[in-house]
Parts: structure tokens; C-alpha cells; sequence
């Protein structure tokens, strides 16, 4: 499940954000917020993608750098309000 | 678990924190030996003044103990360090007062009650400082306190409470200590906004060779920043006035935006030190003259200012706003976002200053870049962003060419919103626009060449780095290390006397310019013309002279300026009032009922009497100082105590100085010491006469002030000054008039005591600040001469003097008791030895000769 999570967030930044760039390079570690690729309209972007997807909230206070640096790190966070909201 | 030791601490061996913790001997003899260097060039540099300069020599040494401390230890000792720091700058009972007051604050933030109440208990000690800022409350402290406590709390008391509520690791008392009472802070009012979350999950995060490394590298990089900032400062800046053509035009603009400089290179230094005790912070300032767009500006510039401004309030607003849509969000929160940040800086010149600050270029400035920011936004939504890459990013010529345009199309943009908003008001700036009408010279084309030259080399570096650094990290950190010593190298190279004197004499003066942190000719002019006119116009950004000014206490000689003055109609617009009496710090300022400050004399003058009119303004009034300890009445004593062969027997000195007076307005104190009878005058001259002439006219004539004396009607029809013009345009317009008025303004007093058979003496009293004003001085002496006057040229008085000795206050720079007793020892010892000439009066001139004349 975490792996298909990831490669829905991963496409999504792929598409939105680095058109035309190897996916390969665009590891599960790659910083996403440090490195410059999501800036704060980029992440908001990518929050609102996350939350109508998987049908989430995110509080404001979770939207920064620990939980959006990395795919991991989104994926790690969207894992955890998943096991949250499910039955 | 395995255990074991280095350098005497025991760490635990499988604990990764302690590890990256770990340094080798090697590495840190290269950390110490590029901060031995570091010291040297803020040494040589006097970079931030002697304090900042010892307290880099004491965290310095506490790092090299640090480095070596337990990891468990380390948080402590740094907490430990900071507050020690606080009474080394403040003294012992601030420096009490100062972290008694920032515990209360931290405690009520972890008392056992709701968010809800924690929050009112917050707003109400904040609202009860507020109070105590505005001195609505008496405060047992030291003002001085104010702006540190305010740099430590107004901000980072915010993001402690938010996280608090927020993070769910727990908070430890050496942690909260740390981040409140960082080192540094106690010499910065000016400090980053520093996230908590941010600066303890970064604590040891990273390498901490290489955090250490990139900590001097970075402070290296803050030291370039500042000295670049004081040759801007020191050599390009130019008043509003001095504007008249388009390249000056351009270089007004761009230094203006470059004082920037300043903040990038403290917050550099201030950050680069935070990192030599493991926190792995990140960059404060990203290359922001390389801004593409007004987004890319926000986000390049001061960083820290921005994630603040985002986590507290700007992702809070768009998630409460999503729901009407992601643009109408990130629109409404962005415009909130810059309403907040206008209402904030307002809110920090408060706890820096003492006063609110509501001026119209600030609402107009952040209300502007609020707009252009989300219509660059809007764009980015639709269009998406550039230059996001994964790799090294293609290079291309058509992309460096639109990213150059694009870029320096930005700065320029910038300039003009920068100099809009450090304007001292909306007219000065669009008067600044006449400069376009001047020569077009090409010296005009200089700075846009220099800055797309910049830009170009800028672009390229950009377009060549790419996310992930080619190489791996060890040989990052070489290169950086190789690149921060290089530089230290060279500039503590430079800055040794025995090396630049061999490179020729201007290089020489250049050097040694740079070398020593003090006022550049504007802000001195405008310290001094604060000394003239008791005015505190300060520019609200980046000044240095602000810095001195925020020393400076709120009820500094408040006795003297209360009530000091009256206003009257006509020319001099105000005098001193008669009969009145105040007690300041310095003693008691008494006006007789002349409305001089002075004794009481006479109407009549007595006989075998020299009554001297003393025109000046406030160091002959005596500024600062008692009752009788004005130059002018020691000089008075000494006379009539030790008299020169002259034939009188009496000697009355009487003091027509008047705090703010220009020498047009000497005209006006000259026909009112007329009315009393004095056979001799006295008119004591200071440094730029003839400018301060021109710029006393243009506020005349901005506030259509009758002239006193034709002549000046004459110059002003000559000039094109019309009356009720702007100050500013009519400034420009005068000061190529300006030798012209002031010789009149000589001529007219020459003439008028010829005819009243008075002796007309100019003296020239300089500044305290030795060398400082003199330009204009030859000028004006031969002006004096010209009409008549014997000269005292006093411009050696204070020669080898330390200022601080003879001045009233780094801030106010009128001489103070000692300052004047060195006045009236020469003044004097002139007298007495050109008796003959100076204390004899004239033979009446005929009517013919006093018509002519």
C-alpha cells in the first residue's frame, strides 16, 4: 500500500512540479522542501492533491518541512491519518 | 552497549546523535584555525563594535570547550553561555531583570491550565510590557534592556507557544533556555526569527564537522557582507538632494537597496555562530539579488521572516480558507500574510524603539509587494514555477538570457519599491524623480552595467548548481573550507596597515575606510542636523545611526527641550523663552528676561563696559551643560577676572546662542541684540555654513517666511524658488546658491554693526568630531572676511582629544563640561592676545563709508 501511495504522490510531483525531469531521480529521499523543488504554493498544492486523494486532513501545524521533506516523510504522515480515519 | 571514550567524554557508541556529535582532533584544529582567523578579521575590521568583537572571542573559546563536553552536557552549557552573556553586554541588575523577565514569560508558557488560559495570561503580561515599553508604568530597569528583551521575546514567543502546543516531543528546560537566551542576542537588537522546532530537531542533525564548518563559512560570508555593506555605506550613498542627475539617480537606487547588506551579513554571523554548538540551521538569506520575481524575493530574502510568517499565520489562513478554493486561499492568505507583516515590523520598531511607527510607505510599500506577490502566485498556480530541477539543471543560452532579464528587470523593480519605502516621506521620493531631468552622462550607463554584469555571473553559477551537490559531501566540505580560508586570508592580509600602505595611497585610504565601523557622511549629517535642529529624523531601516539613536534614552535632556523654545511669527520662527528655568541631568538651564541664556543684564550698557552679543546656536546657548558652564561664561569670568590691556573695565558676555539656529536666522538674534546695546559681536560659526544657509532658506520658503533681508529675495528670483515649493525641489535649486546666501547673510550683519559702531568677530567653533563639517569652512571664512568680521578660527581645539571625552553622548555630540572648558581656554587665550584688535571697538564709520560698505 505504502509503495502505491508513494508513486501517487511521486507522479503527482512529477507531473506538476518537474515536467520533463528522470523520475528515477526523484528518490523516497529526495529533500523536496530544502532542495527548492517545493516551495510553500507547491506544498500547499500538493497538500490539498494528498487530502482530496486520500481523504484526509492535514492540520496546519503538520504541514512543514519533518513531514514534507521527503516522499517517506509524506508517506509516513498520510499512513498514520490513514490508520487513523479507518474503520 | 558498547562504550567509548573520546577526548575524556564517553559516548555511547551505537547512539547516532553522538556520533554525528563526535569531531576528530584534526578537523577541529582546522575549525579552530579558520576561527582564529575569523577573530582577526572582526578585529581588524572592528566589525560591530569592541562588544561584539569580545563576545566572539568568548563563544569562540566556548566552543573549542564544547566541541570536546558530552553531547548530554552540550545544550546546557550553551544555554549556560548565553545567559552569562546577557550581563557581560547589560550589566549584572539589567542583565537580572532582563532573564527574570524572559523566565516569567517561558514559565506562564508551561504552567498546568488550557491553551485558551496560557494564551490570555501570554497577552497579558505582553499587554503589561506594552505599558511598561510605552512608560505608562515606571520600570525599575535600565531602558537599555528593552530592545534585547524585545529581540529575544516579541517573535520567538510566538513560535515557542505554537510549537508547544503543537510538537508533541517534550520540551527541556535546557532547550528553552537556549532558544531564548541564544549567545549572540545580547549584542543584536536585530536577530533572525528562529523556528524552536527548527532549532532543536537541528541540534547535532547533521555532521558536526561539517556543521561547524558551514557555521564559519557562513559567518566568513557575513563578515564579506558587512564590509561590502560599509563600502556602499561609506562611498555611494547620497542624500535625496544630491540627486540630480540619472546617474546618480541610479546610484541612489541601487545603494540604497544594498544597505540590505547589513542584515544578510549579521544574520550570516549570527547563524554561522549558533551552528559552532551543533545547530544545523539553515540559510537565513539565498542570493537575493538573484530574485526572478517578486515570490522568488519573499522567498531569498530574510527566509527565517518568511517560514515564521508561513507556519504561523499563512498555512493556518489557507487551510481555513480552502474550502472557497485553492486560489481564492492562497490569494486571501497572502494579502493577510502582508497586512501582518506591515502591522509586525511596526510592532518590532515598538519593542526596539519605544513608539509605534505608522507611516504612509510602509502601508503603501507592504500593501504593493502584498499585490505583486499574488499576482505572481496567481501565475505560478496557473503556469507553474521555473527552475525546478532534479539534477543539474540544462543549460541553455535562451534560459540564462530570460532568467537574466527576468532577474535584473526584478532588482530594478525592487530598487524603486525599496527606495519608495526608506524614503523619509512620499515628497522627498518623487522629488528624487527631478534627477531624470539632469545631464545625461555616461556615468549613467556605470550601475545598470555593473549590476547586469552580477546578474549575468550570477545566472550562470544558478543555472550550474544543482540540487544535489556532484562530488558527495567530503569534498563539499574541503571546498568550502578551502574557499572560507582564501578569504579570510586575503582580507586579514588586507587589512594589515604594513600590506595596503605598499599598495599606493588611495588603495591605502580605501582600505582603512573600510576598516573601522562608524557614521558615513549622511548619517553623521543627520546626527549633526539632529544636534542642530533637536530633531530625531532617523531612517527607519538598516542605519547605523538608528543603532546609535536606539541607545539613546527616550527622556535624554527632556528637561531642556520641554517648553525650551516659543515660536514667534516671521523669519527666526522660534527664540528661547524669557524668565525660564528647568533641571536636567546636567544641571539647571536659566533664561534671563531677555530670553537668553545667560545672567541678567541691563538694558543700558554700562559705561567703560565691552558687552559682547554672542550669536550661535546650541553649543554657545550651551547644550548639556549647567548654568555657567558655557563657554561664553567662563570666557566672561576669565575676563573680568583677568583682564587684557583693553580700555574697559567691565566685560559682559551675553549668550544669543539658540538651539537649531542656522545663520540666516543669526539675522533675526542679531536685530534683538541690537535692542541692547553691545559694542561688540560675536558670531560663532560651525562647520557646512553655507549648505545649512541654503537648506534653512528652502524650509523658508516651503513655508513662505517673509525674508529678512532683500538680498535673499534676490537669490531666491535668481535660484527659480517660488514660494510654498517643496523643501526638497527647493533645496536642489539653492544649493548651487549656497556660498551666495551666506555671504549675504554675512555682509548684512557686517554692514549693520559698522554702522552701529559694533567689532564684528567671526569664530569658528568646529565639531566634536574632529574633521568632520570642514568642507565649506575656507569658504565661509573668506565670507566673514569679506564682510568685515575679524576672524577666530578656533578649528584646532579639540585636536588629539578622545570624542568621547568632550562629547555629551555617542548620540549627541555637543561638547560637554570639558568640551567647553577647552572652548573658553582658547577662545580667551585669543582674546587676550589680540586685545587690541578684537576687544577694541570700531570708529564710527560716516554715513558715506556705512552706505558703501
Amino acid at each position: 500500500m505504502s509503495q502505491a501511495i508513494m508513486q501517487s504522490i511521486k507522479d503527482y510531483i512529477m507531473g506538476e512540479f518537474l515536467p520533463g525531469e528522470d523520475p528515477a531521480e526523484l528518490t523516497p529521499t529526495t529533500p523536496l522542501i530544502s532542495g527548492g523543488i517545493l516551495d510553500s504554493i507547491a506544498t500547499l498544492k500538493l497538500v490539498m492533491f494528498v487530502e482530496e486523494t486520500y481523504g484526509v486532513n492535514f492540520e496546519p501545524h503538520e504541514v512543514d518541512k519533518e513531514n514534507f521533506d521527503t516522499l517517506d516523510a509524506i508517506v509516513t504522515l498520510l499512513r498514520s491519518k490513514i490508520s487513523t480515519v479507518a474503520p | 552497549m558498547e562504550v567509548t571514550a573520546t577526548a575524556g567524554a564517553r559516548v555511547l557508541a551505537d547512539d547516532p546523535a553522538s556520533l554525528r556529535a563526535r569531531i576528530s582532533l584534526r578537523d577541529f584544529a582546522s575549525i579552530a584555525v579558520q576561527l582564529v582567523l575569523l577573530l582577526l578579521l572582526l578585529r581588524q575590521f572592528q566589525i560591530e563594535g569592541t562588544a561584539f568583537v569580545q563576545l566572539s572571542a568568548v563563544v569562540f573559546a566556548a566552543f573549542a570547550v564544547h566541541a570536546f563536553l558530552p553531547l548530554r552536557w552540550r545544550l546546557p552549557f550553551f544555554g549556560g553561555l548565553g545567559l552569562l552573556s546577557i550581563p557581560m553586554v547589560l550589566g549584572v541588575t539589567n542583565g537580572a531583570w532582563l532573564v527574570g523577565i524572559g523566565f516569567v514569560l517561558i514559565g506562564i508558557c508551561h504552567l498546568p491550565l488550557s491553551a485558551r488560559l496560557r494564551t490570555a495570561l501570554l497577552l497579558l503580561a505582553g499587554a503589561l510590557l506594552i505599558a511598561m515599553r510605552a512608560k505608562l508604568l515606571p520600570v525599575p530597569w535600565s531602558e537599555a534592556i528593552w530592545p534585547i528583551l524585545g529581540s529575544m521575546f516579541m517573535f520567538r514567543l510566538i513560535a515557542y507557544f505554537y510549537d508547544l502546543r503543537h510538537d508533541k516531543q517534550p520540551v527541556t528546560p535546557a532547550q528553552s533556555v537556549s532558544y531564548f537566551f541564544m549567545a549572540p542576542n545580547a549584542c543584536f537588537p536585530l536577530f533572525p526569527v528562529i523556528d524552536f522546532k527548527t532549532f532543536r530537531r537541528s541540534h547535532y542533525a547533521a555532521d558536526a564537522h561539517a556543521t561547524y564548518q558551514r557555521g564559519v563559512s557562513w559567518m566568513a560570508r557575513g563578515v564579506v557582507h558587512l564590509i561590502l555593506y560599509r563600502y556602499v555605506y561609506y562611498h555611494l550613498t547620497l542624500a535625496p538632494a544630491e540627486v540630480d542627475t540619472p546617474a546618480e539617480l541610479s546610484q541612489y537606487m541601487v545603494s540604497n537597496f544594498l544597505l540590505y547588506l547589513r542584515v544578510s551579513g549579521l544574520f550570516h554571523l549570527v547563524v554561522g555562530m549558533l551552528m559552532l554548538f551543533g545547530f544545523c540551521l539553515p540559510e537565513t538569506h539565498k542570493q537575493w539579488l538573484m530574485a526572478s520575481s517578486f515570490t522568488d524575493f519573499w522567498r531569498r530574502i530574510n527566509i527565517y521572516w518568511k517560514d515564521f510568517m508561513q507556519k504561523i499565520f499563512y498555512f493556518p489562513a489557507v487551510m481555513a480558507l480552502k474550502r472557497f478554493g485553492t486560489t481564492n486561499a492562497i490569494t486571501l492568505a497572502t494579502l493577510y500574510v502582508f497586512v501582518l507583516t506591515w502591522f509586525l515590523h511596526s510592532y518590532q520598531w515598538f519593542w526596539l524603539r519605544g513608539s509605534w511607527l505608522f507611516v504612509p510607505q510602509d502601508i503603501l510599500f507592504w500593501t504593493l509587494l502584498g499585490v505583486l506577490v499574488v499576482v505572481n502566485s496567481l501565475i505560478e498556480i496557473k503556469h507553474g514555477r521555473n527552475r525546478r530541477a532534479l539534477g543539474k539543471p540544462s543549460w541553455s543560452w535562451r534560459r540564462l538570457a530570460t532568467t537574466v532579464g527576468k532577474t535584473y528587470l526584478t532588482f530594478w523593480f525592487i530598487c524603486i519599491l525599496w527606495s519608495f519605502w526608506t524614503a523619509e516621506s512620499v515628497r522627498d521620493w518623487l522629488a528624487l524623480w527631478s534627477g531624470l531631468n539632469g545631464a545625461l552622462t555616461p556615468q549613467a550607463l556605470l550601475f545598470p552595467a555593473v549590476i547586469l554584469a552580477v546578474v549575468l555571473a550570477g545566472a550562470a553559477v544558478e543555472m550550474r548548481t544543482s540540487v544535489r551537490p556532484a562530488g558527495g559531501a567530503a569534498r563539499q566540505l574541503t571546498l568550502e573550507r578551502a574557499t572560507t580560508v582564501a578569504w579570510l586570508a586575503a582580507l586579514v592580509l588586507i587589512s594589515v596597515e604594513g600590506v595596503h600602505t605598499r599598495l599606493g595611497g588611495e588603495v591605502a585610504t580605501f582600505v582603512h575606510s573600510l576598516r573601522s565601523g562608524h557614521l558615513s557622511r549622511l548619517d553623521n549629517a543627520k546626527l549633526e542636523r539632529g544636534y542642530y535642529e533637536g530633531l530625531m529624523s532617523v531612517n527607519r531601516f538598516n542605519s547605523q545611526l538608528w543603532e546609535v539613536y536606539s541607545k539613546k534614552t527616550d527622556n535624554w535632556l527632556a528637561g531642556q527641550g520641554a517648553g525650551l523654545k516659543r515660536f514667534v511669527d516671521g523669519f527666526a520662527q522660534y527664540e528661547l523663552i524669557p524668565s525660564f528655568a528647568s533641571s536636567t541631568p546636567y544641571g539647571t538651564v536659566t533664561m534671563n528676561r531677555w530670553g537668553l541664556r545667560d545672567q541678567d543684564y541691563a538694558p543700558q550698557r554700562p559705561a567703560d563696559t565691552l558687552r559682547v552679543a554672542v550669536l550661535g546656536a546650541s553649543s554657545v546657548m550651551g547644550w548639556g551643560v549647567g548654568d555657567g558652564q558655557t563657554f561664553e561664561a567662563l570666557v566672561e569670568e576669565r575676563l573680568n577676572t583677568q583682564s587684557p590691556a583693553v580700555p574697559f573695565k567691565r566685560f559682559e558676555l551675553l549668550n544669543f546662542g539658540v538651539p537649531g539656529y542656522q545663520p540666516p536666522q543669526q539675522l533675526m538674534a542679531f536685530q534683538r541684540a541690537l535692542k541692547l546695546q553691545p559694542n561688540a559681536v560675536f558670531f560663532v560659526a560651525t562647520g557646512r555654513e553655507s549648505s545649512r544657509s541654503a537648506s534653512y532658506l528652502a524650509e523658508a520658503v516651503h513655508k513662505q517666511l517673509p525674508m529678512p533681508i532683500p538680498q535673499l529675495q534676490r537669490i531666491l528670483e535668481k535660484a527659480g524658488v517660488t514660494p510654498g515649493m517643496e523643501q526638497a525641489a527647493a533645496l536642489k535649486l539653492l544649493l548651487p546658491h549656497a556660498e551666495e546666501i551666506l555671504s549675504a547673510v554675512y555682509a548684512s550683519i557686517g554692514r549693520d554693526a559698522a554702522r552701529s559702531a559694533i567689532k564684528a568677530v567671526w569664530v569658528f567653533l568646529p565639531q566634536v568630531r574632529e574633521g568632520s563639517w570642514q568642507e565649506e569652512t575656507p569658504a565661509a571664512l573668506r565670507a566673514a572676511r569679506d564682510a568685515g568680521f575679524e576672524i577666530v578660527d578656533l578649528g584646532d581645539v579639540y585636536r588629539g582629544r578622545d570624542i568621547a571625552t568632550i562629547r555629551l553622548a555617542e548620540w549627541d555630540d555637543h561638547p560637554n563640561g570639558l568640551g567647553h572648558r577647552l572652548v573658553a581656554e582658547r577662545l580667551y587665550s585669543e582674546l587676550a592676545a589680540r586685545a587690541a584688535t578684537l576687544l577694541a571697538p570700531p570708529a564710527p564709520l560716516s554715513t558715506v563709508e556705512a552706505t558703501t560698505k
